[in-house]
């Protein structure tokens, strides 16, 4: 198994071709949830043979590709990769089961899905910021079209917003990758854009203004994908008008390729710019302006749906707010909330997709009392806003206790501030619950009926590994912690 | 000591209670009802195994801990503090249990009742059995998810809905407060170790944070201009969410509503289960209190404010419900002014507060499932439309006579004879009195004087609006089943009797809570720490004061008796005439209003508004404007398009030119 890596990504992709040209949606369905379970078995392998103790890549592969300009196939997975690879893994055959009653254009639709799937397997686990960022645009097509094709009344609008919005930022992102290539390639005399290498020749670079200009060029383009506020306003508008399938996936995966760039790509780089403390503090502002902003604007909302893409642009305010206070454990926790997030907004896009199929709105004002013909929507998704709201023993508290307990010791101030989220949080999940589950049944829905066997599998499936990982995160704690005590040590490194 | 290695069963049984039943309770008796009844006798029992074997040898407690995830454990402490509680949760619950049989027998819905129950008092159980702050934290949360879950059991009702919700987000404002302890506390440990924490302990276990309340304490910061202690606080922000779970005052509002569950799960809630956390957390962290002087005074303060505060607007209620409620608060109002009197009395604090706890939960549960049993039969929770109950339910009326006389302490001072409310709460007024003995400040006494007096006039106008007189409506009751009227006869027989025969022995044992061989504090020292000076060995009161709470007691059941039962003065006169007072008292001092009007909705709601026209207007009016600039943009460049090769060449030649000037000009300057 040398080549598992290059598997994850091969195999969604060809069972993407496979799945296109199927006849029926039978067939699509099948193939489809075939070549993502690969990648299951194949992520499921690698956790078990990865050795969580060494910083160090593994399952590397490494090949030229163009070799003049010092372009490589070069892939692997660490700490940083290894439990995205597994979310990836396994929320895409969630959405597939999931979306198993999907009739328009089946076979192009999990098409789309695997070859989204492909893309990010790609970003996760490059080593080459040649291939990372093939794949990084990759991502961007199999959405824009799940988006415009089967969107919602708005999703022209939505789909161009999300595209050019994260295509911006893409290249302000190429224009930094450009920078330390070239500046590296003329310092060095070596052309390379192979990823260890080009940070660890980062901290030379004469320039101070060259280094931030570069920090800050590729942190644009990861913050932007988050997204962070006040770059977030293409998610509300892409999550309202995307299909289920579409939100699960952009929630679940495609913004954690942002705060994955954080770990790769950002902290290394950081103790190295001209000035980490300014840098510390930006990072810092943002992470804790998204966690507050976002519960605020959660509160605000009258879509079900939109108000869970605002609890997102919260969520992932931690994952920043984690990473810039620069303690090992902070750091791993949040990584943590990355995996965790993307296990819980499953749960949360999934039960606003089935309340919008069923009772055929998802304004707050107009559902009402669904609890009670929705028994088995209404559990999985009170399990879903609790986890979501950081109720101990599922796998958000343990993230976010670990951020801020550990952010504290760095970050008081920002910590305390987060603090007052917490409140506002569980404010907007629970007054949602109540006028959308609870109360009287509202009789203009018409007739309701419960979910599916396949969309409570899914469902199910996520809500008992929410639960598992937040009473036993060691599995994927632990690769990332010994990562996370890399990366700080880089910090005392540089002398900060 | 075989039975300690069964100890992690008394959480878990519960617990697994809760998934069987919860999954497979449809397809059983009474809806799986048995299950949890099962687990908790069992729980019970093994609880009280390990408290006897800890009764003969209270030095070695029970403790067992494993790695968990990061740097912290998950583990299990039984020590004299945790043994007598888990006995009276298990106990209490287990009988709750069973009259739920009866109860919720008419109920389709019984499956998740007796599920949630189960997962109820697993949580609660491990909240008592931690034997570190962050499990305790994660029990405590979880207690206040069930109580979520059970206040809103009859989610269709709105009101139910919106109370569940207030129960949640109120007690979420306490436990935010919590964990903001939790967090300083961490990161205070952190620096004491200089960064370096020990391999192999675990920092946030008890017996590690207890011998750091020396360090904790010398470190200082400095909040608005004066300077304190890292230890004060901690154990403030820990108090803060002992507020929120024992619906201390200001965050009491959700306990008064939480009644819109089943009477059952107001038991639970009032009694075993969820509000007794506060209190007992406060308890078990007492040493850090100890250390700690100003926090040990607004303890104090807070919960003597909260016993008279609440018992004011217990007079006024009409629902039965509601009066037990406020009830409830004001009781815990006492056991929080009893922890605080550990500035003077040291660790028999402890002692004093949680034997109230413990009686209170036996006459509180009494007292709710006697309530139940009335609304059960009479079909109505409003005091208005009852009247007579007594001589068509003649158990409950007994049963319910004994509650309300331990709740306003009934006994006789010297001897042994007295409810078990005489023994422990009476026991708290004298500590106060003790407290302004040694101090001078009265205010304390005053509040636990004053706040007896007016317990003891609720809680007979409920009795004798309720049971005494002629039936105000037709009703038309009959006496419950036995599975509710046998659990009302046992907690009877304990709120009679477990007083007189306990007292003595439950303040020596508990005394010895923090010196064994998981930890070692010396209460003393931390007086010293805090410079403060323990009393020992008082018992010197005078008279008068022994006498005290009984006179304030019976002059309540006087007045009482004649407004509710004589009908001296004719109080619908003094409601109808809109007094202000009455208004006061009856609307709750418009604090609900206050917290839901102004600072939920106006407020935060509002600020959320405020940030959507933010969003809308201002970023996406950018985005929006940048695209809409660039594509006007293109338009305008789009017309010097013109595909007419004569104007190219024109600005071509203008260009040249221009280059040209420039050119000179820049060769000029230089």
């Amino acid at each position: 198994m040398t080549y598992i890596v290059s598997l994850m990504i091969l195999v969604p992709l060809i069972g993407a071709v496979l799945t296109l040209l199927t006849q029926t949606k039978e067939q699509a369905r099948s193939i489809a949830l075939v070549s993502s379970l690969a990648p299951l078995v194949g992520a499921l392998y690698m956790m078990m043979q990865f050795n969580s103790l060494t910083p160090a890549m593994q399952f590397v592969e490494s090949f030229d590709w163009i070799p003049s300009l010092g372009v490589k196939y070069m892939v692997g997975v660490d700490g940083i990769a290894m439990p995205l690879v597994l979310l990836a893994a396994i929320v895409v055959p969630a959405t597939i089961i999931y979306s198993w009653g999907e009739s328009k254009d089946a076979n192009q639709f999990f098409a789309l899905i695997l070859a989204l799937q492909a893309g990010v397997m790609g970003v996760f686990t490059s080593l080459d910021f040649f291939l990372f960022y093939i794949f990084w645009e990759l991502t961007l097509i199999p959405m824009y079209f799940l988006i415009s094709i089967w969107g919602g009344p708005k999703k022209e609008y939505a789909a161009i917003k999300f595209f050019i919005y994260t295509h911006v930022a893409s290249l302000v992102m190429l224009l930094g990758i450009f920078a330390i290539y070239f500046a590296v390639w003329a310092q060095t005399g070596i052309p390379s854009f192979e990823i260890p290498y080009l940070l660890e020749q980062f901290q030379f670079l004469e320039s101070s203004m060259l280094r931030d200009s570069i920090f800050l060029a590729m942190l644009f383009g990861f913050i932007v994908k988050m997204p962070a506020v006040p770059f977030h306003t293409w998610l509300p508008d892409a999550h309202v008008e995307a299909p289920t399938a579409g939100s699960v996936l952009l929630a679940a995966v495609l913004l954690k390729m942002g705060g994955y760039g954080l770990f790769r790509v950002m902290l290394p780089m950081l103790p190295f710019t001209g000035s980490p403390d300014l840098m510390i503090s930006i990072l810092a502002f943002i992470g804790v302006l998204s966690i507050l902003y976002g519960a605020m604007l959660a509160l605000a909302q009258t879509d079900l749906k939109k108000m869970v893409a605002y609890s997102s642009i919260s969520h992932m305010g931690y994952v920043t707010l984690g990473a810039a206070a620069l303690v090992p454990l902070s750091v791993s926790g949040a990584m943590f909330q990355q995996f965790s997030h993307g296990l819980i907004t499953c749960l949360l896009f999934m039960s606003c997709g089935a309340i919008q199929h069923i009772a055929g709105t998802r304004v707050i004002a107009e559902l009402g009392g669904l609890g009670q013909k929705m028994p088995k929507l209404t559990v999985l998704m009170l399990f879903g806003f609790m986890a979501s709201l950081g109720l101990p023993g599922l796998s958000g508290f343990i993230a976010e206790f670990m951020i801020l307990t550990f952010a504290y010791i760095t970050l008081p101030g920002y910590v305390l501030l987060a603090l007052l989220g917490i409140v506002v949080t569980a404010g907007y999940h629970l007054w949602a619950i109540q006028r959308s589950m609870f109360g009287v049944l509202n009789d203009k829905l018409g007739h309701l009926h419960d979910i599916t066997n396949y969309e409570t599998l899914s469902m199910g499936i996520l809500a008992l590994l929410v639960l598992y990982f937040g009473l036993n995160p060691s599995p994927v704690l632990d690769m990332m912690t010994t990562n996370a005590e890399q990366i700080v040590s880089l910090m005392a490194l540089a002398g900060v | 000591m075989a039975i300690d290695s069964l100890a992690f069963l008394i959480p878990l049984l519960p617990a697994l209670a809760f998934v069987i039943t919860f999954f497979f309770g449809k397809k059983m008796y009474s809806g799986g009802a048995l299950i949890p009844i099962g687990a908790i006798a069992i729980s019970c029992i093994i609880s009280i195994l390990i408290t006897i074997n800890l009764l003969q040898n209270p030095e070695v407690v029970v403790h067992q801990s494993y790695p968990w995830f990061a740097i912290f454990n998950l583990g299990i402490l039984i020590d004299p503090l945790a043994g007598v509680m888990l006995c009276m949760v298990t106990f209490v619950s287990l009988l709750i249990h069973i009259y739920a049989v009866g109860y919720m027998s008419h109920d389709p819905a019984k499956p998740r009742y007796f599920a949630e129950t189960a997962l109820f008092t697993a949580a609660m159980l491990g909240v008592v059995l931690s034997d570190n702050i962050l499990q305790l934290f994660i029990c405590w949360e979880l207690v206040g998810l069930c109580s979520y879950l059970l206040i809103g059991f009859w989610y269709q009702k709105p009101s139910a809905a919106a109370a569940a919700k207030k129960a949640f987000l109120t007690t979420r404002v306490g436990d935010v407060m919590f964990l903001t302890g939790i967090i300083i506390l961490f990161s205070s440990i952190f620096t004491i170790y200089n960064g370096n924490l020990p391999e192999g302990i675990y920092v946030l276990q008890f017996n590690e944070m207890f011998k750091l309340i020396p360090e904790l304490s010398a470190m200082h910061t400095t909040i608005l201009g004066s300077e304190v202690s890292m230890l004060t606080i901690i154990t403030l922000l820990f108090f803060g969410g002992a507020v929120g779970k024992s619906g201390q005052f200001p965050l009491h509002v959700w306990l008064p509503d939480a009644m819109e569950g089943p009477t059952t799960v107001s038991a639970l809630i009032h009694a075993a289960t969820m509000v007794t956390a506060g209190v007992y957390l406060v308890a078990r962290t007492f040493p850090m209190f100890m250390g700690a002087p100003d926090a040990l005074i607004v303890v104090a303060y807070v919960g003597g404010f909260t016993a008279l505060f609440a018992s004011t607007m217990g007079i006024v209620m009409n629902d039965i419900k509601r009066v037990l409620a406020f009830s409830t608060i004001s009781q815990l109002g006492y056991m929080m002014l009893g922890l605080g009197m550990g500035a003077v009395v040291g660790m028999e604090a402890v002692g004093v507060s949680m034997f109230h706890l413990i009686n209170h939960a036996f006459f509180k549960a009494l007292l709710f499932l006697c309530a139940g049993s009335v609304i059960h039969s009479v079909g109505t929770q409003d005091m208005r439309q009852m009247g007579g109950v007594g001589k068509v339910m003649p158990i409950t009326f007994i049963t319910m006579l004994v509650a309300s006389l331990a709740l306003a302490g009934f006994g006789i001072p010297g001897t042994q004879i007295g409810t078990s409310g005489f023994f422990s709460k009476d026991a708290i007024i004298e500590t106060t009195y003790l407290f302004g003995e040694h101090t001078g400040n009265y205010i304390p006494y005053i509040f636990g004087i004053v706040a007896a007096l007016l317990t003891s006039i609720y809680i007979f106008r409920l009795l004798f609006m309720t049971f005494t007189g002629k039936a105000r409506t037709d009703y038309g009751g009959h006496e419950s089943p036995s599975s509710m009227t046998v659990p009302l006869s046992i907690l009877a027989v304990l709120a009679l009797i477990f007083g007189a025969l306990t007292q003595t022995k439950f303040y020596r044992f508990l005394d010895e809570t923090f010196i064994n061989n998981f930890v070692h504090v010396n209460i003393g020292d931390l007086a010293e720490l805090g410079n403060y000076h323990l009393v020992h060995g008082h018992h010197g009161e005078p008279l008068l004061i022994l006498w005290m709470p009984i006179i304030v007691g019976v002059a309540g059941l006087l007045i009482s008796f004649l407004i509710y039962y004589l009908k001296v003065v004719d109080m619908s006169k003094i409601v109808s005439r809109n007094n202000f007072v009455f208004k006061l008292l009856y609307n709750r001092y418009y604090q609900h209003h206050i917290f839901i009007e102004v600072i939920s909705l106006q407020l935060t709601y509002g600020l959320s508004l405020v940030g959507e026209f933010i969003d809308r207007k201002i970023i996406d009016g950018i985005i929006d404007g940048i695209s809409d600039g660039t594509i006007a943009i293109g338009e305008i460049i789009r017309k010097i398009q013109t595909g007419v090769v004569q104007s190219y060449a024109t600005a071509v030649i203008a260009g040249v030119g221009l280059l040209i000037i420039l050119l000179k000009l820049i060769v000029e300057v230089q």
